[in-house]
């Protein structure tokens, strides 16, 4: 390592994005939020562990399966790329995160600048989110269907009406979210045996800490698969959009003149239609809407705030000093665009974008509870119907609150990083 | 500031003009078919399958579903197009599934008149039997004219023609001929009948330049909409068949009741409440308030409205009527009993509606308060000995509520927006819960219009907020 390289290792200037950070960390609520969040998400990761139908580890004879492993990529059982994707992530998360421990590791011990070194790590970072994409895309070109076999309700009919002898460890729950146990239709929320109607048979003994809907699913694995789909929602529907608002502001704000004014009138006409009624009639109009067709259509209704706000950032920034030298310098107009001028316009965007998912899986709980949505994927929303349409309060309030935290803690990181975007509140 | 007003109401005519293409195609292009409930008992009898079929054309050909979305090229529809499309219908080689055999007949009755030309040379020149029954059956439905609806004062005049028009059509009706009766002299007969009637007619399928063009651009169903829209006529709905207008007109107090009402109470509340807070801002009572806002605005409204549907209108704590807009027996009522009425039942939509941006307004005052009440000339101001009452108000508060005047055009269309999922849950019959049922029967031209009608009511209020900035911000012009 030479002197002049660790000399520059040691006079490291704080990045903006360091400097947001420390601040944002500055913000108890909104950093306890964020921390929140991220569990929220990791139980959306180990939902399966948590609850499925089908049996970890099965020894029959002399036999022994593993379906709950092949259940995870398996049609029959999870049918929407959602949950393949957050199981994907459960299979190679955690082997893709030590590589990345790891790999950190190591290009710190080479005593590189700090520059040199985010450079390297934003590769590396590349090339492991390529293998997930490719990996992704494999299980999605080649779906299987598998009988249905090894599950909770075949080990049930096995050992008591058949008196088979198996060995089978299962998930703490052993449901899945679209599992229809008919006979514990609309149980009340309870622990341990609830033996008082003992008449119809061993498993209406049993009880469940956040009951069961109206056609005897568990509400508890419907919430906790919810997390999957919200997030998801939330995430992709701001990923579309932020995408166009970005394209379309940046060039709006860069060109301006015509192409300026041609924007603007776009913006006008999408912000006239009402959101609401527009997804509904949309998505009404759709044969068999699937979750996909939702973050698409509030995606392509929902980009004229980001675009307004980067136009207007855009227009700031392209008189400053540093535009104009790097015109000067004969960079492409591409390259000033998206490397000079967008970093600087990110900040008032990110902070949209939080907001943004926060509104997005609003809009989705509301069309799910109007019943529009995707029927077959276990949102929130439908619960809340489902509470709606028969008074019954724990489907009232369980996907309710559920709603409203994920929403709050949204609120709340996107108040924490207006905050620490914001100069003024510096201290 | 008139020049920037009348310039901003022209720019709103092509916006307004895009927003309808916009929406049109959309529902055009959609899936879904209006009015295929016609057809539900179809399958069930021959004799009441063939009625159903002719009512199903004739609501087709009123509502103009019959005719092509955006540009017509009927005009140049050829010999082979036809005869390949009767083939499917006929299957003769029993190669064509039933979607298309469904959809090749929907094919051959929507262009109608179009049709004519090739079907009589079909039924003259083909080599098959079937083709030639199946060609005159088909002429005695294309061939047909249309009733006509003019717009004109001479109402006997149009019931004359019309009345030609319906006995022209009576007697081409039996000049058909199925594939059974091709022994005896019936296809003759009605082969010779077609040839004389084409002789006759063949002038009107003749088609100049200026024919063409016109039907290019003017017989679809984007034109007819147009047309009928510039005389302020929405069409019918295609469920009730009452004109979409009126239903529209008499739900719109429904909803203007709750929106307007809402609006009102936020900002009743919204501005003193931000104002308090800001005043004390970073005591106990302030963190308190700011963190009860924070919650309710994020507390989703379906939610809410749900709770307290459940808990205050049915069981114990029932304080509040069940649902809708007033109680049945509210005719027999006294004025005064009316509006008692009213107000009862509409108290937890809108509860339910404002509390919402109820506190998101009072974040917006109080953040708006907190920018101004550290400027220098409110230190001037109470430098000067004016009471704090006076500063806060009269000199703080007038330029701190700024920013909240412009939201207040986004917030009505939000509202006639939002309202839907209200008006659905408490059963109120406006247009939200009216669009609501209308999209889930396919009713385009209720679709239609109530986007179009709360477009334009956005517009109007963007224009508003920019100028009531100027009016009330006297930094602000446009000239």
């Amino acid at each position: 390592m030479s002197k002049i390289a660790k000399q520059a290792a040691g006079h490291e200037d704080a990045t903006f994005s360091d400097i947001v950070w420390s601040q944002f960390k500055k913000n108890k609520t909104a950093y306890l939020s964020l921390w929140l969040l991220a569990g929220m998400f990791l139980l959306a990761i180990f939902a399966p562990i948590i609850a499925s139908e089908r049996a970890f580890y099965w020894q029959e004879g002399g036999e022994t399966y593993f379906p709950w492993f092949t259940s995870l990529f398996d049609d029959n059982y999870f049918e929407n790329g959602v949950d393949k994707f957050f199981n994907l992530l459960l299979v190679l998360g955690v082997p893709l995160f030590c590589i990345w421990m790891v790999g950190v590791r190591r290009i710190q011990s080479f005593g590189l600048s700090k520059r040199v070194r985010r450079q390297k790590m934003k590769r590396f970072g590349q090339i492991l989110t390529a293998f997930f994409t490719l990996c992704f895309l494999f299980i999605l070109l080649n779906p299987q269907g598998r009988k249905n076999i090894h599950s909770f309700e075949d080990y049930m009919d096995a050992t008591t009406k058949e008196s088979r002898s198996i060995t089978a460890v299962f998930p703490p729950i052993e449901y899945g979210y679209s599992k229809q146990i008919l006979k514990d239709k609309l149980k009340r929320p309870g622990f341990g045996g609830d033996c008082s109607k003992q008449d119809q048979g061993s498993d209406s003994c049993r009880s469940y800490a956040m009951g069961t809907d109206s056609v005897g699913r568990d509400v508890m694995v419907r919430m906790l698969y919810g997390i999957r789909i919200s997030l998801s929602v939330g995430v992709i529907a701001v990923g579309i959009y932020v995408t166009i608002g970005i394209f379309l502001g940046a060039f709006a704000g860069y060109f301006r003149g015509r192409i300026d004014l041609v924007i603007q009138r776009v913006i006008e006409i999408v912000m006239a239609v009402p959101t609401l009624i527009v997804l509904l009639v949309l998505i009404s109009f759709i044969e068999e809407p699937s979750i996909f067709h939702i973050m698409l259509v509030i995606g392509l209704l929902r980009w004229t705030g980001v675009a307004r706000l980067v136009r207007g950032e855009f227009y700031r920034l392209r008189n400053l000093d540093f535009v104009t030298s790097a015109i000067a310098l004969g960079f492409s107009t591409r390259r000033i665009i998206f490397q000079h001028i967008l970093p600087n316009a990110l900040g008032p965007v990110l902070v949209a974008a939080t907001f943004g998912v926060a509104a997005a899986i609003l809009i989705e709980s509301s069309l799910s509870f109007l019943g529009l949505g995707d029927i077959n994927v276990p949102s929130w929303g439908q619960t809340l119907r489902d509470g709606y349409l028969t008074q019954e309060w724990h489907l009232i309030l369980i996907p309710g609150l559920a709603i409203f935290i994920t929403v709050t803690l949204l609120n709340l990181v996107g108040e924490g990083l207006r905050d620490a975007l914001d100069p003024k509140m510096r201290k | 500031m008139l020049t920037y007003t009348l310039k901003r109401i022209a720019l709103m005519v092509p916006t307004f003009f895009a927003i309808s293409m916009l929406v049109f195609v959309l529902l055009n292009f959609g899936a879904g078919n209006p009015g295929a409930n016609q057809l539900s008992g179809e399958g069930s009898q021959d004799a009441q399958k063939g009625d159903n079929r002719e009512s199903y054309r004739i609501f087709k050909e009123q509502f103009n579903l019959d005719k092509p979305i955006l540009f017509n090229t009927r005009y140049s529809l050829s010999n082979d197009d036809v005869e390949t499309t009767l083939a499917q219908i006929l299957n003769l080689d029993k190669s064509v599934s039933l979607a298309d055999q469904i959809a090749a007949r929907d094919r051959v009755e929507n262009w109608g008149r179009y049709a004519v030309p090739s079907l009589i040379h079909c039924l003259l020149n083909h080599e098959r039997v079937e083709m030639r029954a199946k060609a005159s059956q088909r002429l005695t439905v294309n061939a047909k004219e249309r009733i006509i609806t003019k717009f004109t004062d001479d109402v006997e005049a149009e019931r004359l023609e019309n009345k030609a028009i319906a006995k022209r059509n009576r007697e081409i009706n039996p000049w058909r001929f199925s594939v059974n009766q091709t022994g005896d002299k019936t296809e003759a007969k009605v082969v010779e009948f077609w040839r004389q009637w084409w002789s006759t007619n063949s002038a009107a399928w003749s088609y100049s330049f200026q024919d063409k063009a016109s039907i290019f651009f003017t017989d679809t169903r984007f034109a007819k909409y147009w047309s009928n829209l510039l005389r302020l006529d929405f069409g019918k709905s295609h469920i009730d068949k009452k004109p979409v207008l009126e239903t529209v007109l008499s739900k719109l107090k429904y909803s203007i009741t709750l929106a307007v009402s809402s609006v009102f109470l936020i900002y009743l509340i919204s501005l003193p409440l931000g104002i308090w807070s800001a005043v004390r801002q970073n005591t106990v009572a302030d963190k308190v308030v700011t963190f009860i806002l924070f919650m309710l605005y994020s507390l989703p409204s379906f939610f809410v409205a749900v709770i307290l549907l459940n808990a205050l209108t049915v069981g114990d704590w029932a304080i509040f009527p069940n649902l809708g807009f007033q109680s049945s027996d509210a005719h027999e009522m006294t004025a005064l009993g009316v509006i008692k009425d009213v107000l009862w039942h509409v108290t937890l939509p809108i509860v339910c509606m404002s509390y919402g941006g109820l506190a998101a307004l009072s974040r917006y005052a109080r953040t708006g308060l907190l920018d101004v009440i550290r400027a220098d000339y409110i230190r001037t101001a109470r430098a000067k000995g004016l009471p704090e009452g006076i500063v806060i108000v009269k000199h703080a508060a007038r330029n701190g509520m700024i920013p909240i005047l412009t939201l207040m055009a986004t917030l009505l269309p939000a509202l006639i927006g939002g309202s839907v999922i209200i008006e659905v849950i408490f059963q109120i019959p406006g247009m939200g819960s009216y669009i609501f049922t209308s999209v889930t029967q396919y009713d385009y031209n209720v679709v239609m219009a109530v986007l179009l009608i709360s477009s334009l009511l956005t517009l109007i209020g963007m224009l508003l907020a920019d100028l009531s900035y100027a009016l009330v911000d006297p930094r602000i012009t446009f000239d």
